[in-house]
């Protein structure tokens, strides 16, 4: 390539296209099929959440964060409740630190499940997506059982939880997990080991660790680029100190490290490692206890400011909030792993084909809510 | 004897031998304390090998509330260490500030110190974690950065005060490449503008909205291209 120059072209991916995982433009310079510079446009999902925060009380944020990332909102929750636990000094008892991680984990994995199977149905493998969509739609029944919804939970509150877990909850996971496990082998096998899948993936869109580093790319991402950096590990938070479980980095297994290939299967390991952490806080969680036990009669932090960063299925996820003693926050700013992602777009998917950057684009795993927030 | 007390005293000895004979003096029980000062003798004359410290973790997991009492200490320590160093280097730049788990500096001479912090040996922050702006009243917007080394591990938080007359702040765009991001939703909510910065425009809001939002005094516009914008209702219609 780069002999022969023809006329430059602008095209624009999206903002209203399948492959853009929600409503974002890309702005792509393209040379016949060599795409020579991408500028992201986003915005169209902004529905000004930190202004909204500054308006609404504590407590009523939760529901905010749910609806900024849509496919993790059990995390988003974790993430605002652990910020504000640590602001104002609470401690949870031990079975709302169990059920908290259970619930994290069962959405790591559903979120997971819905990457991979996008990532597969981007590059044109449908079945995989419609077997990861199954899988996905067993979670949600449990997460259905325990707070009434599906998808927008408000379940993790500031000092607690809004419900316990109803009766039945426990051996309805245990069973979902039994079954669920040698689907991950089902899926890993039809999708990772795929020769299509692994011409369209391997070797494309290598990121290398220090670009990772410096665009801010966290979690999953970062991890394929060959960095063992997992805050559950590295920085605990809540109980997961207490876990035995294992970081999955990239390794280059069918191309360079820190290519989509890597990206994508580092998500499949993932989840087999989040199904041990369910498993031990399952045997571990203490019968009695009250998840409404430390919940404060009414939320007024102490003046000050902390930032408190977690891990979601996306990555680092880091919510600072500055407090002036009043029940409303004076300035509340999210962190949105899924926002550095998409940065380092332009730095990654220039050089490759056209068809290769929605590859690159899914092997991210943005979600625009939350981008945009 | 069992094996907890074994441990218990070498970790003893280990401290004592290290300068800290206080917390061996001051030991409960009076057998190991004996033993521990034996041994401790043992040592300096070079009869008995120095034993290497064990670890100390079964110790923290049956004491709670004094385990939890260290880590807050190991917390605290990196980010005074990095403190030490960073208001030695920059004595000049530094600027007042109420809040002390961070560190205020002067805008005139941010983007050297930033390419410092990057490479400067005893810090490495490598990774720009959050950028973020804030009203804080008083004709004053501060620019806020939080740093994290993913090399050593310590974290530290940077805060930059500017007049809302004259907000102005060199750019770290090319010290963090993700600061290009971070400065332009700054730039879009506060107005906050980043000298030097290669692409400064809204990032989230249209380029040719009015105003910037997360001021305090901030006003909506009353149409955006004909479009009547909603107004925030003050409580329930």
């Amino acid at each position: 390539m780069g002999l022969v120059h023809g006329e430059e072209m602008v095209l624009n991916i999206g903002p209203q296209h399948p492959a853009t995982h929600g409503v974002l433009r890309l702005q792509v310079k393209t040379d016949g099929e060599v795409v020579s510079q991408i500028t992201p446009y986003m915005g169209y999902l902004h529905r000004c959440f930190e202004k909204h925060c500054e308006n609404v009380t504590y407590e009523q944020v939760i529901p905010y964060t749910d609806r900024c990332d849509y496919l993790s909102s059990m995390s988003m929750n974790f993430g605002y409740v652990v910020a504000m636990e640590r602001l104002m000094e609470i401690k949870v008892n031990e079975r709302v630190e169990h059920i908290r991680v259970v619930m994290a984990e069962l959405q790591r994995i559903a979120s997971h499940l819905l990457c991979t199977g996008v990532f597969g149905l981007d590059l044109g493998a449908f079945t995989p997506f419609l077997w990861a969509l199954r899988d996905r739609e067993r979670i949600l029944d449990l997460f259905e059982m325990t707070c009434g919804a599906r998808l927008l939970y408000n379940y993790m509150w500031i000092g607690g939880l809004s419900h316990d877990i109803p009766t039945g909850f426990v051996e309805s996971t245990l069973k979902f997990l039994d079954s669920f496990e040698p689907n991950i082998d089902e899926l890993e096998n039809i999708l990772a080991h795929n020769k299509i899948l692994v011409e369209r993936s391997a070797d494309i869109g290598v990121m290398p660790k220090d670009i990772a580093i410096s665009y801010g790319v966290t979690g999953p991402n970062l991890r394929a680029s060959g960095v063992k950096w997992d805050l559950r590990k590295n920085d605990p938070y809540s109980i997961y100190d207490r876990f035995e479980f294992d970081i999955p980095v990239g390794e280059g297994i069918k191309g360079t490290v820190g290519d989509c290939w890597d990206r994508f299967y580092v998500r499949i390991i993932e989840m087999r490692e989040s199904v041990k952490i369910i498993r031990q806080a399952i045997s571990k969680m203490p019968k009695d206890g009250d998840v409404h036990q430390s919940l404060p009669k009414k939320i007024r932090p102490p003046k000050g400011s902390v930032y408190a960063r977690t891990e979601t299925p996306r990555g680092d996820l880091g919510y600072y909030i500055e407090s002036d003693g009043s029940a409303i926050p004076y300035r509340l700013k999210m962190r949105s792993p899924a926002f550095t992602a998409l940065s380092v777009m332009d730095e990654i998917a220039s050089g490759w084909l056209l068809s290769d950057v929605l590859a690159i684009l899914g092997s991210l795993d943005i979600v625009l809510g939350e981008i945009d927030r | 004897m069992t094996q907890d007390k074994e441990k218990l005293i070498v970790e003893l000895v280990n401290k004592g031998l290290d300068g800290d004979m206080d917390s061996v003096n001051n030991h409960e029980d009076k057998i190991v304390r004996a033993k521990a000062k034996a041994m401790i003798m043992k040592v300096k004359k070079g009869t008995v090998e120095r034993p290497p410290m064990p670890e100390i973790s079964n110790q923290v997991a049956t004491d709670p509330i004094s385990g939890n009492q260290d880590q807050a200490i190991k917390i605290e320590d990196p980010f005074e260490k990095v403190k030490k160093v960073i208001t030695e280097k920059y004595s000049n730049d530094l600027d007042e500030g109420k809040e002390a788990n961070c560190i205020y500096f002067k805008p005139d001479n941010w983007l050297e110190i930033a390419k410092w912090l990057r490479s400067e040996p005893s810090l490495l922050f490598d990774s720009l974690q959050c950028q973020m702006g804030m009203d804080m009243g008083e004709d004053i917007l501060e620019s806020r950065y939080n740093f994290h080394s993913m090399e050593l591990d310590h974290y530290l938080e940077v805060r930059i005060r500017v007049s809302r007359s004259d907000p102005k702040i060199p750019s770290v765009e090319q010290v963090w490449r993700i600061a290009d991001w971070f400065e332009r939703e700054t730039y879009d909510m506060l107005g906050i503008e980043y000298i030097g910065h290669r692409d400064l425009r809204r990032i989230l809001l249209p380029d040719d909205w009015e105003g910037w939002p997360l001021r305090k005094d901030y006003q909506e516009q009353e149409t955006y291209h004909g479009i009547v914008v909603p107004k925030i209702k003050e409580g329930w219609d």
